[in-house]
C-alpha cells in the first residue's frame, strides 16, 4: 500500500485515472514519479490542439480521478505558467497566490500547498504539456527535486509522442518501461532508510 | 522545503571556486554604492507587469506581441501598457525596482493565453528592446527549439554590439537552451540566501553568475506575493543590479558589465 499523505492509500496494480485514448504508460509514469517524490499526487496536462488550454488526462494520488478530463486555459495558475515559459518552477505555497486555480484544487478534494511544476518538451522545444508534482516530500538540503522532476518531464514528453504515434500490439514497450521505472522506484523505497514500499 | 534549481550545483561544490577579477579593491562599491538605475532603461520580457501592483511602483512604458499569421513576420506589435498574465512578470520587475528604485522598467509581453510560436515572440521581444535601446534586458524564459538557435543568436549579437546587456535565466531542462547558452548574455542561476545583492561566478560555463532565487518571496498576480524557486527569480536580481552599475557609469559595454560583475562576485580575487 502506497500512503498517501492525507491518510488514504492505494494500491499498485489498480487502475490509475488516465483519460480515454491514453496510453497506460502515461498512467505508470505519473504514478512511478508520485512515488519517487513521496508526494500526495502527480498529473500530466496537455496541450490542447489550438495550443490555449492544457487537458489533465493522467494523474495519480490524490484527487486523481477528478482531476483527469479537467481543461484549464493555458494561462491559468503553476502549470499554466510552466507550460508558457517553458521554465521549471517551484512554489511553496500556492495558497498565497490569489490566481491559484483554487476552484479546480476544490473540485478534487484537495488543496495542495506546494506545486512543483515543469514543462514536457519535445525535441524541436514545443511544449506538449507540464508535468506537475503537489506536495513532494523533499530532504531541505537537497538540490535534486527541480532538475529530477524537469528530467522525467522531458521522459514523458517522449513517452507522450511515442504514444501518439502507435497503437495495438506496438503500446507494449512503453508499458514495459512504465512498469520498469515503477519497480525501481519500489526497490529504492524499500532500500532506504526507513523507507516502505 | 528548500530546492534548488540545475545549475545552483554549480556554485555548491562545499566551497566556492575562487576566480581572478579585476585588479579593483573596492569594486563593489565603484559598481554599485550610492546607485538608483535613474536614467537606465530595463526591459522585461515576460508576461506582462502588473504596473499598479504596489512593490512595482510604476513602469515607462509598455509593449505586447501577438501571433498573426496574415503579419509581416507572423506577428503584431501592440504599444502600451497591458495586464499579467500569470504574475511572473510582475514577479521579475518588483524584484528589479527593490535594487535600481529609480530605474525606467518597460514591459514587453511576449507570453501569451497561447503556446503556439513562443520563439518567434522571444525574438521580437529581444528585437524591441534593442531597437528601443534598452539598457538591460531581463529575460527569464527560454527556449528550447533548435529551429531558434539561429535567429535567437543573431539577435543577442545584435543587442551586444547596441549596448543592451541581456540578463537570461538557466533553465532547470537537460540539453541546452537558449539565449542562456550564448556567450553574449549574461546566464543567471539561483543560489539559497536572502542578499538581494549576493553574486557568485561559476568558474565552469555556460552558466556564469549565481543569485538569489531559491524560496524567494516575490510580488505575484492581483497585487499578491508567492514563496517561489526558480533561476527566472535569480535573473531579476543580476539585472537590477546590472541597472545599478550602468546608471553609475553609463559608458560601460556589455563586455565590460560582465567584467564587473564577475569581480564583485563572492568568489573573485582582485587580479
Amino acid at each position: 500500500m502506497v500512503p498517501l499523505p492525507d491518510g488514504r492509500g492505494r494500491r499498485y496494480g489498480e487502475p490509475m485515472a488516465t483519460g480515454s485514448g491514453v496510453d497506460a504508460a502515461l498512467g505508470r509514469c505519473v504514478e512511478a514519479t508520485r512515488t519517487l517524490f513521496g508526494a500526495a499526487a502527480c498529473s500530466i496536462a496537455l496541450v490542447g490542439d489550438d495550443g490555449a488550454n492544457l487537458e489533465f488526462v493522467a494523474s495519480d494520488g490524490a484527487g486523481a480521478d477528478e482531476i483527469v478530463g479537467v481543461t484549464i486555459p493555458v494561462g491559468r495558475g503553476i502549470a499554466g505558467w510552466a507550460a508558457m515559459s517553458g521554465q521549471p518552477i517551484a512554489v511553496r505555497d500556492v495558497q498565497a497566490d490569489a490566481r491559484f486555480a483554487r476552484d479546480v484544487a476544490e473540485s478534487t478534494h484537495y488543496v495542495p500547498t506546494a506545486i512543483y511544476a515543469a514543462p514536457m518538451l519535445d525535441s524541436d522545444g514545443e511544449v506538449l504539456g507540464v508535468a506537475s508534482v503537489l506536495d513532494p516530500v523533499v530532504d531541505e538540503t537537497s538540490d535534486w527535486t527541480l532538475n529530477v522532476l524537469g528530467t522525467i518531464a522531458g521522459l514523458m514528453a517522449q513517452v507522450t509522442l511515442a504514444t501518439a504515434r502507435t497503437t495495438g500490439p506496438t503500446d507494449q514497450p512503453l508499458s514495459d518501461l512504465g512498469r520498469d521505472v515503477l519497480q525501481l522506484v519500489q526497490r529504492w523505497q524499500a532500500v532506504r532508510p526507513g523507507g516502505s514500499a | 522545503m528548500t530546492v534548488t534549481p540545475a545549475w545552483s550545483g554549480a556554485f555548491d561544490r562545499g566551497v566556492l571556486e575562487q576566480v581572478v577579477g579585476l585588479p579593483l579593491e573596492q569594486v563593489r562599491d565603484w559598481a554599485f554604492g550610492g546607485a538608483t538605475g535613474a536614467g537606465v532603461k530595463v526591459a522585461v520580457v515576460d508576461s506582462g507587469i502588473d504596473a499598479g501592483h504596489p512593490r512595482v511602483g510604476g513602469i515607462a512604458g509598455g509593449v505586447w506581441f501577438d501571433l498573426d499569421a496574415a503579419a509581416e513576420g507572423g506577428y503584431v506589435e501592440h504599444e502600451g501598457l497591458h495586464e499579467d498574465l500569470v504574475g511572473h512578470g510582475t514577479a521579475c520587475a518588483a524584484i528589479i525596482r527593490s535594487l535600481a528604485p529609480e530605474a525606467e522598467i518597460h514591459s514587453v509581453r511576449v507570453l501569451g493565453a497561447n503556446l503556439k510560436g513562443r520563439g518567434a515572440l522571444l525574438q521580437a521581444g529581444v528585437e524591441w528592446s534593442v531597437a528601443h535601446r534598452m539598457h538591460v534586458a531581463n529575460l527569464s524564459l527560454s527556449s528550447k527549439s533548435e529551429s531558434m538557435f539561429g535567429p535567437l543568436h543573431e539577435v543577442a549579437d545584435q543587442a551586444y554590439f547596441a549596448g543592451t546587456v541581456l540578463v537570461c535565466a538557466a533553465n532547470n531542462l537537460p540539453g541546452p537552451t537558449y539565449p542562456s547558452q550564448y556567450a553574449s548574455v549574461v546566464s543567471v542561476a539561483a543560489r539559497p540566501g536572502d542578499e538581494e545583492m549576493a553574486l557568485a561566478y561559476n568558474a565552469h560555463p555556460p552558466v556564469e553568475f549565481g543569485a538569489r532565487g531559491i524560496d524567494v518571496d516575490v510580488a505575484w498576480a492581483d497585487h499578491g506575493s508567492i514563496t517561489a524557486t526558480g533561476n527566472s527569480f535569480a535573473a531579476p536580481h543580476v539585472s537590477g543590479m546590472v541597472a545599478l552599475m550602468r546608471s553609475k557609469h553609463p559608458w560601460l559595454t556589455p563586455f565590460q558589465v560582465k567584467a564587473v560583475l564577475q569581480a564583485a562576485s563572492v568568489n573573485s580575487l582582485a587580479g
